[in-house]
C-alpha cells in the first residue's frame, strides 16, 4: 500500500527520454543566444578593431554554431532511450533512473548535494578541519551509517590526515580552525 | 657518443641515483592520487625539496621519477573513483572506471601499470635514438600546424558519439569550447564572458570543471542506488583485487601498447601539444582501428580503450623531454617547470647540453628505464590493495568520494565559490546523464579550447587570413586526416543504418 502511494505520488516525475532530451536542447539555445548575446556586445579595444581575429570572432562562431546544433537537437527525432541498446547492456543508461523513479532513494541523492553545498559554504567560516569532519559525518549519518564509535573518529582522522599531508608537508596553505580564531 | 652513454649508465645506475629514482616515484604516486595535485604541482613542490641534494643527475633523477609517479598516480583515481584530476588522465576513466564498476578494478590497475611502463620504456627507447633527429622535426611546428593539430584532436569526440548520438556529441563540444574563452586569454587584452564575477577572471579551472563532470555525479549516482558498482560480469570477474591478465587479453593489448607508444611520443615530442591531446587521440585512433565488436566496448569498459590512452600519455610525457632536453623548448607545463630545476641547478638544457654535461643528459634518459621499472614493481604488488580500496562500505565511499572531489578544487586556492562552481557542474553533469549525452567531449573541448584558439589566431595574423590551411603541406595533412576521423563513423554509422533498413 505504502508503495502504491509512493508510486502515484512520483508519477508526474517520470520523464521520457523524448521530453528530457526537448528541455535540454531548449536550454542549449537558451545558453547559445546568451553566450552569442554577449559575444556580440563585447566591447572590442580600439587597437583590437583592425585585427584579423578579434577576441569576439570565434565566441560568436561558437554562438552560432551551438544554436543550430541545438535547434536540430530540438527538431531532429531522437531515438527513445539507448538504455535498452546494445552498447549499455552491461551498465545501463542512467536515463533508467527517470523510468521508474520509485526504485532508488532520491533523498539520499539530493541530500548528499545539499550537504556539499553547506560544506563549500562552511569552509570560510569553520575551517577546514571542522567543516571536512562535520561533512563526513553528516555524510555517513545521512547514508545510513549508525556506529559513531567508528564514524566520527574515521571522519576526524580523514580530515587531519588531508590538512596535514597538504598544509604542513606539501606546504600548500589551508585555513585549518575557524576564522574567528584568527581575529 | 657510446662514451658519454656509458658515462650516463654509470651515473644513473649508482645506489643513490637509484633511491632517489624510486622514491621520486613512490612520491609521484602518492601525491599524484590526490586530485588536483598533477604532475605539474607535484614536480613544482618537490623542486626546492630536491635542490638541497646539491647532485644535478640525482635531483634531476628524482624530478622525472615524481613526474613519471604522479601520472601513475592520477590514473588510479580515475580509474577508482571516476575523479581525474589531471587533464592527461581523462581518457584513462572513460573505460578505466566502467571496468571498476564489472568489478575489475585490480585488472583494470594492472592495465594501467604494464601500459604505463610499456608507453614509458619504448618512449626511453625513441629518446634516446631519436632525441636530435626529432628536435629538428619538432620545431617546423608552427601555429597553423598546431591549430590543425587542436583539430585532430576535437575530432576525437566522434569516438564518443555512439549511435545517434553524433548531434549529441556535437553540442557537448561546442560548450567546452564556449566555457574554454571565460576568463583571460594569452590573445586578447581583457577577460571575456565573467559575468563581472572576479572569481571567473582566470577562467573555469580543469579541475573543478573535470571534479563536477565526472565525480559528483558518480557519488550522487552511488547514494540514489544501492545496488550501483554491484552488477555485472561473472563472480571470478567481480574479484576485485584480481590483478590477472590472460594471454587473450595480452595479445589484445599488445599491438595498442605499440601503435600508442610510438604515436604517444611523436605528439609528445611537438612542444605544447603533449600528453592530453596523445591520450585522447591515442583512444579515439584504437576505437577506429578496432573491430565492431571492440568498438561496442570502448566507453564500457573495454581494455583497449584503457590501454590506448595509459600508453600514449606516459609515452609523450616522455617524448616533452626531447624539446627540453636537445632545444631548452619545455614541451608542457611540467617541462617547463622541470626547465626551471636546471636553470637552478646551473645548467642550461639545449643542443650543448649533450657535449657540455653528457653525464646529466644520460643520466636522466637511462634513469627513465629504471624509473618506468620501479613504477612497475612498486605498483604491481600494491594493485591488490588500491583496489580493494572500493570494498569499503557505501556510508564511507561515497562521503569519501565527493570530500575528495571538492578538496581537489579547494587545494592551492581556497576560494569556496570554486567549489560552488563544482556542484553546480556536478547537478548540470547529472541532468545531461539522466538525458544520455556523453561528458567527454564536454572536457575535451574544454581542454583544447584555448589552445585551439590561441593557435588559430596566431595563423591568421601571420597569414593575414585562411590560406594557411591549404597552403602549408602539413597543416593540410593534418586537416584531411581530421575529416577521415570525422567522416569515417559517420559513414559506418549511414552503412550500419542501410544495412538495418534494408534488412527491416
Amino acid at each position: 500500500m505504502r508503495e502504491e502511494e509512493s508510486s502515484r505520488f512520483l508519477l508526474p516525475f517520470r520523464v521520457t527520454m523524448l521530453s528530457i532530451n526537448r528541455w535540454v536542447a531548449l536550454g542549449f539555445l537558451a545558453f547559445s543566444s546568451g553566450y552569442g548575446y554577449l559575444a556580440f556586445t563585447y566591447r572590442i579595444l580600439p587597437f583590437e578593431r583592425f585585427l584579423a581575429m578579434k577576441p569576439n570572432t570565434l565566441p560568436i562562431g561558437l554562438a552560432v554554431a551551438g544554436m543550430v546544433c541545438s535547434i536540430a537537437l530540438l527538431l531532429v527525432p531522437e531515438e527513445q532511450s539507448s538504455g535498452s541498446g546494445e552498447e549499455n547492456k552491461v551498465l545501463g543508461s542512467d536515463h533508467k533512473y527517470l523510468e521508474s523513479p520509485e526504485n532508488y532513494e532520491w533523498g539520499k541523492g539530493a541530500g548528499l548535494l545539499i550537504l556539499a553545498v553547506i560544506y563549500a559554504l562552511s569552509l570560510r567560516q569553520a575551517g577546514f578541519l571542522i567543516s571536512t569532519s562535520v561533512f563526513l559525518i553528516f555524510g555517513g549519518l545521512m547514508l545510513g551509517e549508525r556506529k559513531f564509535w567508528i564514524l566520527v573518529p574515521v571522519s576526524c582522522f580523514a580530515s587531519f590526515l588531508v590538512w596535514y599531508l597538504v598544509d604542513e608537508v606539501l606546504t600548500i596553505f589551508m585555513r585549518p580552525w575557524p576564522m574567528i580564531i584568527y581575529q | 657518443m657510446w662514451d658519454q652513454m656509458l658515462l650516463g649508465i654509470q651515473t644513473a645506475f649508482t645506489l643513490q641515483n637509484m633511491f632517489f629514482a624510486a622514491l621520486g616515484c613512490f612520491i609521484g604516486t602518492i601525491i599524484g592520487m590526490l586530485p588536483g595535485l598533477g604532475p605539474m604541482s607535484v614536480v613544482a613542490i618537490m623542486i626546492p625539496v630536491s635542490i638541497q641534494i646539491g647532485d644535478p643527475s640525482t635531483t634531476l633523477i628524482l624530478l622525472a621519477g615524481v613526474y613519471y609517479g604522479a601520472i601513475f598516480g592520477g590514473s588510479t583515481s580515475s580509474i577508482l573513483i571516476n575523479a581525474p584530476g589531471e587533464a592527461a588522465v581523462v581518457a584513462t576513466s572513460f573505460d578505466g572506471y566502467p571496468m571498476a564498476r564489472k568489478g575489475q578494478a585490480g585488472k583494470a590497475l594492472t592495465i594501467a601499470a604494464i601500459s604505463s611502463f610499456s608507453g614509458g620504456t619504448i618512449g626511453a627507447i625513441l629518446l634516446m635514438g631519436f632525441a636530435p633527429v626529432l628536435a629538428s622535426f619538432a620545431i617546423l611546428f608552427w601555429s597553423a600546424e598546431y591549430f590543425a593539430l587542436m583539430l585532430v584532436g576535437l575530432s576525437a569526440v566522434a569516438a564518443f558519439a555512439g549511435k545517434g548520438k553524433v548531434l549529441k556529441a556535437l553540442m557537448m563540444t561546442l560548450l567546452g569550447l564556449m566555457l574554454s574563452t571565460v576568463g583571460e586569454s594569452s590573445l586578447f587584452n581583457a577577460p571575456r564572458f565573467t559575468l563581472g564575477l572576479l572569481d571567473l577572471q582566470s577562467g573555469i579551472h580543469f579541475v573543478t570543471l573535470a571534479m563536477g563532470l565526472f565525480a559528483v555525479p558518480e557519488a550522487f549516482f552511488l547514494a540514489l542506488d544501492v545496488l550501483r558498482g554491484q552488477k555485472g560480469g561473472s563472480k571470478e570477474a567481480r574479484d576485485i583485487s584480481n590483478l590477472r591478465i590472460n594471454l587473450k587479453e595480452a595479445k589484445t593489448i599488445a599491438p595498442v601498447i605499440g601503435r600508442q607508444s610510438i604515436q604517444g611520443f611523436l605528439i609528445g615530442v611537438m612542444p605544447g601539444a603533449g600528453a592530453t591531446i596523445a591520450s585522447f587521440l591515442g583512444y579515439a585512433v584504437e576505437r577506429n582501428l578496432a573491430n565492431p565488436e571492440e568498438r561496442k566496448e570502448f566507453g564500457q569498459g573495454s581494455i583497449k580503450g584503457l590501454a590506448a590512452p595509459e600508453t600514449a600519455n606516459n609515452a609523450a610525457s616522455t617524448g616533452s623531454f626531447v624539446p627540453l632536453l636537445t632545444l631548452g623548448i619545455p614541451g608542457s607545463g611540467t617541462t617547463a617547470i622541470l626547465l626551471g630545476a636546471f636553470i637552478a641547478l646551473n645548467l642550461q638544457p639545449g643542443p650543448l647540453l649533450m657535449q657540455d654535461r653528457p653525464e646529466v643528459f644520460w643520466s636522466v634518459i637511462f634513469s627513465m628505464y629504471f624509473g618506468n621499472i620501479i613504477l612497475l614493481i612498486l605498483n604491481l604488488p600494491l594493485v591488490p590493495y588500491i583496489a580493494r580500496l572500493l570494498a569499503i562500505p557505501r556510508t564511507y565511499l561515497i562521503p569519501f568520494v565527493l570530500f575528495f572531489a571538492m578538496a581537489g578544487a579547494y587545494i592551492g586556492q581556497n576560494n569556496a565559490t570554486e567549489l560552488l562552481l563544482l556542484i553546480g557542474f556536478g547537478v548540470f553533469a547529472i541532468i545531461m546523464r539522466f538525458a544520455d549525452y556523453p561528458l567527454p567531449p564536454l572536457l575535451i573541448g574544454f581542454v583544447l579550447g584555448q589552445i585551439f584558439e590561441d593557435n588559430f589566431g596566431r595563423a591568421i595574423r601571420n597569414a593575414n587570413g585562411i590560406q594557411f590551411l591549404w597552403e602549408r603541406p602539413m597543416t593540410l595533412a593534418l586537416v584531411l586526416a581530421t575529416l577521415a576521423f570525422v567522416m569515417i563513423p559517420l559513414y559506418r554509422d549511414w552503412r550500419s543504418r542501410r544495412k538495418a533498413s534494408s534488412l527491416g
